[in-house]
């Protein structure tokens, strides 16, 4: 019997340790090497095996794995990063001259490697974000350079190319399906060896990185998706940084590791000006009017974030200082009762206080509101389709491209695709038409505040707040890059 | 053979329909699964329409529901479950590392059940018996929510004593505050159903015989023990296969990569390959736990009740505790009475999570509302709704209950689908009226009761005093309303009361989507889930909630005390003198 029984036990245990998650707390060590290996918490985990063509891209740019030929600088502007340089040819021709690089296979990235790499982009089906509604063509030009045509005139074609969903991978990390794998062959200062379903990914230090050795041996990545236990994690020293703090538990960290970025993340609160009470003017006037962002800025973000100035919050540097006072906005009319239904997500946990707030707000003012909130891919369908009179929504207004026009082209003009305020004015649409169309950066961030201008004299949306981002950060580590884009996290000189 | 063979088709046909709902799940409820799979890998991502085009033609979703169905059946002889819609991932692995990971979180939660179903009835052993019930204790103790337990623990013992880790799932240790948090409450539930029978037990003939004869204490137990659990067996079937596929507020608080959490994203998006086949994978797990609880059951009594010669099991004489639930109901109906002047929805964000005082006895929340007048203003909605269900999931459990052969592969598959998939259903088909959540709990909370019930009714059936009545020439419908009902409603019905709380934090947890009361409304499930992530700063607003919710826990168990059985015509030697005459009956067959 006793026999028997540890028989038993022999056998369940290889059977038991496979039922936890490997790829564990303690990592294969770079004592080897020089350098400590960093540990961090990622807030989402990957959703489609890293391939840098959907949201994982950010995933990949934010650890160092991953480049692109272009990146953003703090002014929002195009910065050399794969491509050391690039100039106009004509208005559909682009040349860009690559830097001295090799991929983490070993591979040198070539003129012919990156033509290919991106040709890959173009013809993978979804199409990556930034380039919906984009033709281009990229081939190889002499022994250093990329040329890259595009369909129509791309004014803003350096600015797309940083997207990290437009990563540069060596030849071998692509299949006969198309499908991009950027395991061990992207250009980064970080390699990835190992990724353990969506628990856990182990990366180690990519030596031969043009840019130079990272301090850190290598980086030991869990994603835990539930915020509380992220914070949980930096506080038991589990992990050096911890992306995205929820509100609620920033009080709990101490403040030395408590780091703020200010995002390009605004809160508004959209009217549905196609259909329903606040397709009248006046009602929108009356509802913004009735709305006090300071009370949300400090009561539900607890003064992590910055009370609604516009569609661009302070994260986009230049918006403060061109911006426009909305001019012919309708003269409020009173609500005498009027009923409305107010709908939001719980998937930021701010927002349904918000919208509880924002009921008050509007009751005071004589709405009767009704609430309505969901998960948030139980919302849109019915949201897109203008069935609620009001919604709390949190955008990323320099969505994909670091454009600014293009938040404003989807969200707002007729033939929208994300058009949740359902609004179509010809007043918008000619502005943000004319802002497309601009090429030079200053006159085009001139036209985009004129059109915010426009969008805001329609009073069908109402800029909430401006959320800053809580990254919680372990005393001993260094040189995180916190951006506004949430586009970096980890370079060469991040190190504890 | 047809014995063998009915259940096993019935069960069949019950597990098909079942993934073939799933399957037509999008297109009952005419939630594009392309648009759903967008928002899954890319939150941000514009719903444009080429974009869908591309996702629905990646996927074939143009293919139509019974294409894309056959397709999936079609690889799973082979043990490949298609491909994740999201990630284009091979299914089969995915689900069984996840379902490997829940089995263990499931079995190290069941022997903390155990103990805690040991603590609880630990008093009646010690006594044997005699007078005197546990209190409200575990009553308290089950109405907890899962969710509160875990964030408690993983807060105080994992980040701010650190003695066990808060978070992940790489060993034994990690195993330990997770399966406290999903154990507790489940053994509170079945250690008050063990608490119900033992004294039962303890009043049998042998019992008295072998205390007379000198036995050990410690012996009678255990085979007081024996005798009850194969009652208990069938609903600890159910919480292995509810522990395993429903734990997916534990598994997001400590971050464990199990199947809750994998189901519920692959319902939320739609990924069907993958929701059919961690549901299949429940299904096939309720219908092993079914068949070892039987195993069981049989190795434990079955010679008793193949012969029918088991004594019932009916409580000698029902305690009278009549204080206890008075003093609940008294602070009760106080909090509520002290709370309804005040204004349950005014709030006032300068006034936020303060703790308690006299202005705001209960403190205030996080957007500086009366936790008090909360509580109280919920109180009402809250009950009247969860007793209604209550009501109702006692009616359905008894009815079928009486019928195993057709409800016990019902009750499998039932409490086999994760409680979001099944609202999901549910919606796809009644739409997303008003009763919808309340129909979709009530068509899962009446499953353990009909398991309850069933497992009672073997035993009665097998009782002495049954076949008596028979060899005496009562028919059928007699024996069932004079003798079966009279012996299995008290206990099911106490025990569809000690489950009255969790309704209550069911119907909560379908709010996010979009079913159920909604925001501001204070709906106590709908309390517990907002202040939840204060939990650390503001406890007291996540406790008061709580606290009325076990204290309507005690206050309905120890009011079920008073459901009992009525005295019959008999005195307490009847069981004794019964077989005697039983044994003439069968003998003169």
């Amino acid at each position: 019997m006793h026999r028997l029984r540890l028989l038993l036990a022999l056998l369940l245990a290889p059977a038991l340790t496979g039922c936890f998650a490997s790829g564990g707390a303690e990592g294969s060590s770079g004592d080897a090497k020089s350098g400590s290996r960093l540990r961090v918490a990622l807030a989402f985990p990957p959703a489609e095996n890293l391939s840098p063509y959907g949201a994982d891209a950010t995933i990949l740019s934010r650890l160092g794995v991953t480049e692109s030929l272009t990146a953003l600088d703090a002014n929002g502007a195009a910065a050399p990063a794969l491509a050391s340089s690039w100039r106009q040819v004509d208005d559909r021709t682009w040349l860009f001259t690559l830097r001295e690089a090799t991929f983490q296979d070993g591979t040198e990235v070539t003129p012919a490697a990156v033509a290919a790499s991106l040709t890959h982009a173009t013809e993978a089906s979804p199409a990556p974000a930034a380039l919906s509604g984009v033709t281009l063509q990229a081939k190889a030009d002499g022994s250093t350079g990329v040329r890259i045509t595009t369909a129509n005139p791309d004014p803003v074609l350096p600015l797309r190319l940083s997207s990290p969903s437009l990563a540069i991978l060596a030849e071998k990390g692509y299949d006969e399906k198309g499908a991009a794998d950027p395991v061990g062959t992207a250009t980064g200062p970080f390699e990835i060896t190992e990724v353990t379903g969506t628990t856990s990914a182990t990366l180690d230090r990519y030596d031969d990185y043009w840019g130079g050795r990272a301090q850190s041996a290598g980086v030991d990545v869990k994603f835990i998706a539930d915020g509380a236990a992220r914070a949980a994690a930096l506080r038991t020293g589990q992990t050096d940084l911890a992306e995205a703090i929820p509100v609620a538990q920033a009080a709990s960290l101490d403040k030395a590791t408590r780091r703020e970025t200010a995002t390009t993340r605004t809160t508004s609160l959209l009217l549905n000006a196609g259909k329903g009470p606040f397709a009248d003017p006046g009602l929108r006037a009356a509802a913004r009017r009735a709305v006090d962002t300071s009370a949300l800025a400090d009561g539900v973000y607890e003064g992590h974030a910055d009370a609604g100035a516009g569609i661009y919050g302070p994260a986009v540097t230049w918006a403060e200082g061109k911006r426009k006072q909305p001019a012919g906005r309708a003269r409020a009319t009173a609500p005498d009762g009027t009923k409305v239904t107010l709908a939001t997500y719980d998937n930021r946990p701010e927002l349904p206080e918000v919208a509880q707030v924002l009921k008050q707000q509007l009751e005071k003012a004589g709405f009767v509101v009704r609430l309505e909130v969901r998960e948030y891919s139980r919302l849109e369908s019915d949201a897109l389709a203008g069935k609620f009179d009001a919604l709390v929504l949190a955008r990323n207004t320099l969505v994909d491209t670091g454009d600014p026009v293009a938040v404003l082209a989807s969200d707002f003009s007729c033939d929208g695709g994300y058009n949740l305020a359902q609004l179509c004015d010809r007043v918008v649409d000619r502005a943000v038409a004319g802002a497309e169309g601009v090429a030079d950066t200053a006159k085009r961030q001139d036209a985009v505040m004129a059109a915010e201008a426009a969008i805001l004299g329609t009073d069908a949306v109402v800029p909430l707040v401006h959320q800053r981002v809580i990254t919680g950060v372990g005393t001993s580590v260094r040189g995180a890059l916190l951006d506004p884009y949430e586009r970096t996290l980890l370079s060469t000189g991040t190190r504890r | 053979m047809r014995h063998q063979l009915t259940p096993l088709l019935w069960r069949s046909g019950l597990t098909v329909a079942l993934v073939c709902g799933i399957g037509l799940l999008p297109w009952l409820s005419r939630t594009d699964p392309a648009l759903t799979v967008l928002k899954a890998r890319s939150a941000e991502r514009d719903p444009t329409p080429e974009v869908l085009a591309d996702i629905r033609d990646r996927l074939d979703l143009d293919d139509g529901p019974w294409r894309l169905l056959g397709h999936w059946a079609g690889g799973l002889w082979r043990g490949d479950a298609g491909r994740s819609w999201i990630s284009g991932a091979e299914v089969t692995p995915a689900v069984l590392q996840a379902l490997g990971v829940s089995l263990l979180l499931m079995a190290v939660a069941l022997a903390v059940a155990a103990v805690t179903a040991g603590l609880v009835c630990a008093r009646t052993l010690y006594r044997q018996g005699r007078r005197g019930r546990a209190g409200g204790g575990s009553a308290v103790l089950a109405a907890l929510p899962e969710f509160l337990t875990a964030s408690v623990l993983a807060t105080v013992v994992g980040v701010q004593l650190g003695w066990l880790p808060a978070l992940g799932w790489y060993g034994p240790r990690w195993t330990v505050l997770p399966a406290l948090a999903l154990g507790l409450p489940a053994g509170a539930v079945l250690g008050r159903l063990l608490d119900d029978l033992l004294p039962g037990a303890f009043a049998e003939s042998w019992a008295r015989a072998a205390a007379a004869r000198g036995l050990p204490r410690r012996i009678i137990a255990r085979q007081a023990v024996r005798r009850c659990v194969p009652a208990l067996l069938p609903n600890t079937g159910l919480f292995v296969v509810g522990l395993t596929g429903g734990s997916v507020a534990v598994e997001q608080i400590f971050d464990i990569p199990g199947l809750g959490r994998t189901t519920l994203q692959a319902a939320l998006a739609q990924d069907l390959p993958v929701l059919q086949a961690g549901t299949l994978a429940l299904v096939l797990l309720a219908a092993a736990a079914t068949g070892a609880s039987r195993l069981a059951a049989r190795l434990l009594i079955g010679p008793a009740l193949r012969d029918g010669a088991l004594p019932s099991l009916h409580r000698p004489t029902p305690p009278a505790r009549a204080i206890q639930p008075f003093l609940h109901g008294a602070v009760l109906l106080a909090v509520v009475a002290l709370g309804l002047p005040r204004d349950p929805l005014a709030l006032n964000t300068r006034e936020r999570l303060r703790s308690p005082s006299w202005a705001h006895p209960f403190g205030t929340d996080a957007l500086g509302r009366d936790v008090l007048a909360r509580v109280a203003h919920g109180a009402l909605d809250t009950l009247l709704l969860a007793l209604a269900i209550s009501a109702v999931a006692l009616l359905a459990g008894v009815l079928l209950g009486l019928l195993p052969r057709l409800s016990g592969p019902l009750v499998d598959t039932v409490n086999a689908v994760p409680p979001v998939l099944g609202a999901l259903l549910v919606t796809a088909v009644a739409g997303g009226g008003p009763v919808t959540p309340a129909l979709a709990v009530s068509l899962v909370a009446w499953a353990p009761l009909a398991t309850h019930t069933s497992a009672l009714l073997r035993q009665e059936r097998a009782a002495l005093h049954v076949t008596a009545t028979r060899g005496l020439g009562a028919g059928r419908w007699y024996v069932l309303r004079h003798e079966l009902l009279p012996a299995v409603l008290p206990p099911v019905t106490r025990h569809a009361l000690l489950r009255l709380p969790g309704i209550a934090l069911a119907l909560a947890s379908l709010a996010f989507l979009g079913l159920g009361a909604q925001p501001p409304s204070p709906e106590w499930g709908l309390l517990l889930a907002e202040n939840q992530p204060y939990a650390e700063r503001a406890p007291w607003a996540v406790l008061a909630p709580a606290a009325v919710l076990a204290l309507l826990g005690a206050l309905a168990v120890s009011a079920a005390g008073g459901v009992r059985r009525r005295p019959r015509h008999r005195t307490v030697e009847a069981p004794v003198e019964r077989p005697a005459r039983v044994r003439e009956l069968v003998g003169a067959e």
